[in-house]
């Protein structure tokens, strides 16, 4: 008896040490990849297999299946193309993104290639694990906004993946069931949200979460009166809050809208439960699968002053660390002209590229008013302290949605968290 | 060799036996809490997290904490949750407890399957919490609605005062379980011939209570309060699902609050300060369990 | 207790009515989420709300095996692996850890106590990029190894401080007994207190793997592939990608919930038997 026990105890142990040995022989078989040609270890670990190929890998967050069957596509026809590199994609949920990059930068275990939030671009470049791209791609063409996003002093440490920006959707049988015209200006969106609002209804609905996301959608508000990121404690800053707290105020917007990501705001839209949303184009392909009977369109914002947008989209980033010459070559085949329009009429982008962009749709494209809105976007930052920038700007129209700050509060308080940060 | 012998001779032995689990320990966490405190005394942000060379700023970070509205805010929002938490799962569980005691018919199958909410992933239970919470289609207010205790929809999640108690809610409810199993097992360890002479004596229901159940139970009611103040003050999931921090930052937790500050406005080593705030606040109460549980023992 | 004795058959069934009504009331936010999961989004935003679906809708739960590269069934077999691995690494560290504790009056304990407690006093994210660095150099990462050696630091403290409770209430004689019989110190741990804590440790078992089955932080950062992470990934992709579409969001709650609560509804019999059984008979 006693022994039996005894042996089971030891089994248990040896089971154990049989657990630990494991990842040791683990190791010591992926020792040799990582003495190979090729950028990173751990994944070779298990692609190795696949030939003689050095294997470029590449981060991106879109969780759009449609987004990531896409660049699947792209790859395939990349390894189709030559034998030299295999690239493969790792999905990595937004909301880890920056985790998985900030911890990836001290482990010193990145991709080659890195799909990121443009807004993002200059704090990794200011950690100093993007390759300085200056020269090698020729970015002459494409909006001054979205190469701004990925030059810092004057270098280049990034591609235009695609751009995007936001523009007013509007449900057009509910305006014409209210006999109401499509607005221009702010006091007519007002107005419009008001006749649009019913007991089921919402007027308008944009996402106002506490975070960059929130940022995206207020910044057209904001700039919209003259204000800056930079520079709110104004009258034009205030105005801007005032007119946010006022849709919530009047009911024409819902406060939900502080726990809505631009994806629900779609959902809702297509629902019927918003009669008109501020969004951006990549939400037209599913909304067409979804809602295929819906009647909408897009327009402008509607200004205050003067019209206005924010530039969104995502980079391309070559990491230094990694295989370089192999991350650029896949870049030069997808920034080709052919494969970017195939990419951006996929994803419901707008190419970066202005020659591109202004033959990517007809006019009676419901892309087409993004097209025009886009001239009227601008980017956020770029500045490697953005995200706390973002984070003053955000915590602002939280407030005054929630009530518990008068937009004059919100203001003077934002401004002072960016001066300490700017100045 | 006799010095040897000695020393396995006597209590010694019992390192022994403790030994595999603290290095374990050691190895992985040991670390970390190492390279966590030296982060938190440097100036680590984006510019030099890979690059650069990492100052040292002594307590920097620590007295900017202090001037940092989010901070403070963050600090008591962690204190009164944890507290609000503790007290009612422990309440709550130590009445379930009792009451499966008894044997009836229905006891032993229905106290299993109120686990349940243990097992569920924290991710799934602020998920499901948040439909209940929901302002439009929440049936908390459909129930408050019915009731006539309101009159218009409350906004659970998008105010801050009802927002932490949503908060709360949740995390009670992830708790019964947990108080009420450990009680159930610490109540199996009292010796029944104890209840029996106590009910000779003439002892009431209340009296045994007081007497024999709660000062036989002290141990596993230390050990659930303590367990459960750590595990609760470090409360992440949770929140970061449900609420994120917000609205305007009311239900920010220090372990949120950190977490924003290190992987999305990329402020490490201020990341790390909260973190060690979190750390010593817990070591307070951690020294104060052991001298709690081994008070009046001999060495 | 003093109702050891069989209850008299009125207040049996009084108590058996109050226990399911408790029933009825903890587990609603489960009933919830199950018949949430079978309507459609139109029924959920119906006003009075419905409490069973008038019109069943089971799209939510196929769109759920469609979803992408995303496989429901085989995330579920690695949160099994990771979970089971780490239980096993806790229960086999801390049963020993915990005795020692509890037994033994050595000059450290009070120290090696508050050092297992120190090591929960932390945060996930901050042990984050550390626990990474460490298992980049074991050649671990992106592995489930990782994940394992990561949720059984959970698991490990939380048991020894558990244990050593149990273990100290078994009474000295019985170890006496089992030196008279000739056992040394090891062998009478293993073969008159370990099944004698039986009870215990099953709860350890239990807090461990369930610990490490909720797990979000450690497989998400330290595991990348896809086809590798553990089921509460799953959740997060998830939720990023129906936002508040609900009907999808519970039918991936219930998904998650059935299998794991079915097992341990099934292995109930021999947890709260051991439990209550009476560890210890004075």
């Amino acid at each position: 008896m006693k022994k039996r026990k005894l042996a089971a105890l030891l089994t248990a142990v040896a089971m154990m040490t049989g657990i630990l040995s494991g990842c040791g022989s683990k190791g010591a078989e992926s020792a040799p990849a990582k003495d190979a040609p090729v950028a990173d270890g751990a994944f070779a670990e298990q692609e190795s297999a696949a030939g003689d190929a050095q294997l470029i890998t590449i981060w991106y967050y879109w969780e759009n299946e449609g987004h990531q069957a896409t660049l699947d596509q792209l790859i395939q026809e990349y390894n189709g193309s030559q034998d030299q590199y295999a690239v493969t994609a790792k999905y990595v949920p937004f909301a880890d993104f920056k985790k998985q990059l900030s911890i990836g930068a001290s482990a010193d275990e990145l991709p080659d290639i890195a799909i990121l939030d443009s807004p993002d671009h200059a704090s990794y470049v200011d950690m100093g694990i993007f390759e300085d791209l200056t020269g090698k791609f020729n970015v002459d063409n494409y909006y001054e906004g979205t190469v701004n996003s990925c030059t810092v002093d004057g270098k280049l440490y990034g591609v235009p993946f695609g751009a995007n920006c936001l523009a007013l959707y509007y449900n057009e049988d509910m305006l014409t069931a209210r006999g109401v015209n499509v607005p221009t200006t702010w006091a007519e969106l007002k107005e419009t949200a008001k006749a649009l609002t019913t007991d089921s209804v919402s007027g308008l609905a944009f996402c106002s979460v506490q975070n960059e996301e929130g940022t995206f959608n207020f910044a057209p508000w904001l700039w919209s009166t003259g204000a800056t990121s930079y520079d709110i404690d104004n009258e034009n800053g205030v105005r801007a809050l005032a007119f946010v707290q006022e849709l919530i105020n009047e009911g024409v917007m819902s406060k939900e809208c502080i726990n809505w990501t631009q994806g629900d705001v779609m959902n809702q839209f297509i629902a019927g439960n918003v009669a008109m949303m501020v969004n951006g184009p990549w939400q037209i392909p599913t909304m067409q699968s979804e809602a295929p009977g819906l009647n909408w369109k897009v327009t402008l914002i509607p200004k205050d002053t003067q019209y206005a947008s924010v530039l969104g989209g995502e980079n391309y980033a070559v990491v230094n660390g990694g295989n370089v010459d192999g991350a650029l070559d896949f870049l030069t085949f997808a920034t080709s002209e052919e494969k970017v329009k195939f990419m951006m009429n996929q994803f419901g982008y707008i190419s970066a590229d202005k020659t591109i962009a202004e033959s990517q749709f007809a006019e009676d494209s419901p892309y087409y008013p993004f097209v025009e809105e886009l001239n009227y976007a601008m980017p956020r930052g770029p500045l490697a302290e953005w995200p706390s920038v973002s984070d003053a700007i955000s915590l602002a129209f939280n407030q005054v949605i929630t009530g518990t700050a008068t937009p004059e509060e919100a203001a003077a308080q934002a401004q002072a968290t960016i001066d300490g940060i700017v100045n | 060799m006799a010095k040897i012998k000695k020393f396995f001779r006597y209590e010694n032995v019992g390192m022994l036996f403790v030994l595999p689990a603290f290095l374990y320990m050691l190895a992985f966490v040991g670390y970390p809490i190492i390279h966590n405190i030296i982060l938190s005394f440097q100036d680590v942000s984006a510019g030099n997290l890979v690059k650069g060379t990492r100052n040292f700023v002594l307590f920097d970070n620590y007295l900017e904490l202090f001037g940092d509205s989010v901070f403070t805010t963050s600090l008591w929002n962690t204190l009164r949750f944890t507290v609000s938490c503790l007290v009612f799962q422990f309440i709550v569980g130590f009445a379930l407890a009792l009451f499966f005691s008894k044997r009836f018919s229905f006891a032993k199958p229905v106290r299993g399957i109120l686990l349940v909410p243990w097992m569920i992933p924290i991710t799934v239970t602020a998920l499901m919490f948040k439909l209940l919470f929901a302002t439009d289609i929440g049936i908390i207010n459909f129930l408050l609605r019915s009731l006539h205790l309101i009159d218009k929809n409350i906004e659970w999640l998008t105010t801050p005062g009802t927002a932490m108690f949503a908060l709360i809610c949740a995390n009670v409810w992830i708790g019964i379980p947990f108080n009420m199993i450990l009680i159930s097992t610490g109540l199996t360890t009292i010796p029944k011939e104890l209840y029996e002479s106590a009910s000779i004596d003439g002892a009431g229901k209340v009296q045994t209570f007081w007497r024999i159940t709660l000062p036989l139970l002290k141990p596993t009611i230390e050990s659930v309060l303590i367990l459960g103040f750590i595990y609760t003050f470090k409360v992440y999931d949770l929140v970061y699902v449900m609420t994120s921090g917000g609205p305007v930052n009311a239900t920010h937790m220090l372990s949120t609050y950190s977490y924003k500050l290190s992987f999305e406005m990329f402020k490490y080593s201020k990341g790390s300060a909260v973190a060690n705030v979190l750390l010593v606040i817990l070591l307070f109460v951690g020294v104060f369990y052991i001298r709690a549980t081994t008070e009046g023992e001999k060495e | 207790m003093d109702e050891e004795k069989r209850l008299s058959r009125k207040k049996n069934i009084l108590f058996s009515v109050i226990a399911v009504a408790l029933f009825c009331v903890l587990l609603f936010p489960l009933y919830w989420a199950l018949i949430t999961s079978l309507k459609t989004e139109q029924e959920i935003f119906q006003n009075p709300p419905t409490f069973y679906p008038h019109i069943l809708n089971t799209k939510s739960y196929a769109a759920q095996v469609e979803t992408g590269d995303f496989n429901m069934f085989r995330s579920f077999a690695n949160s099994f692996l990771i979970s089971t691995g780490a239980t096993l690494i806790a229960v086999l560290l801390a049963v020993p850890a915990s005795y020692g504790i509890a037994k033994y009056r050595f000059k450290a304990r009070k120290v090696l106590l508050l050092s297992f407690l120190v090591t929960q006093m932390l945060p996930v994210s901050v042990l984050l990029t550390p626990m990474f660095i460490m298992f980049k150099n074991m050649h671990v990462y992106n592995t489930w190894v990782a994940a394992v050696l990561a949720d059984a630091t959970i698991g490990i403290p939380f048991s020894v401080l558990i244990l050593k409770n149990y273990f100290a209430s078994i009474p000295k004689d019985l170890e006496e007994a089992a030196y008279l019989d000739g056992c040394n110190k090891f062998t009478a741990f293993v073969r008159i207190l370990i099944p004698i804590a039986k009870p215990g440790v099953m709860v350890c078992a239990i807090f461990s793997f369930l610990y490490a089955w909720g797990d979000l932080a450690y497989g998400m950062t330290f595991i990348l592939d896809q086809e590798k992470r553990p089921i509460t990934a799953g959740i997060f992709n998830f939720m990023g990608q129906y936002g508040t579409k609900w009907s999808y969001l519970t039918a991936f709650a219930v998904v998650t919930i059935i299998p794991v609560a079915l097992i341990f509804i099934f292995m109930q019999k021999y947890i709260v038997s051991g439990m209550t059984s009476g560890a210890v008979k004075g």
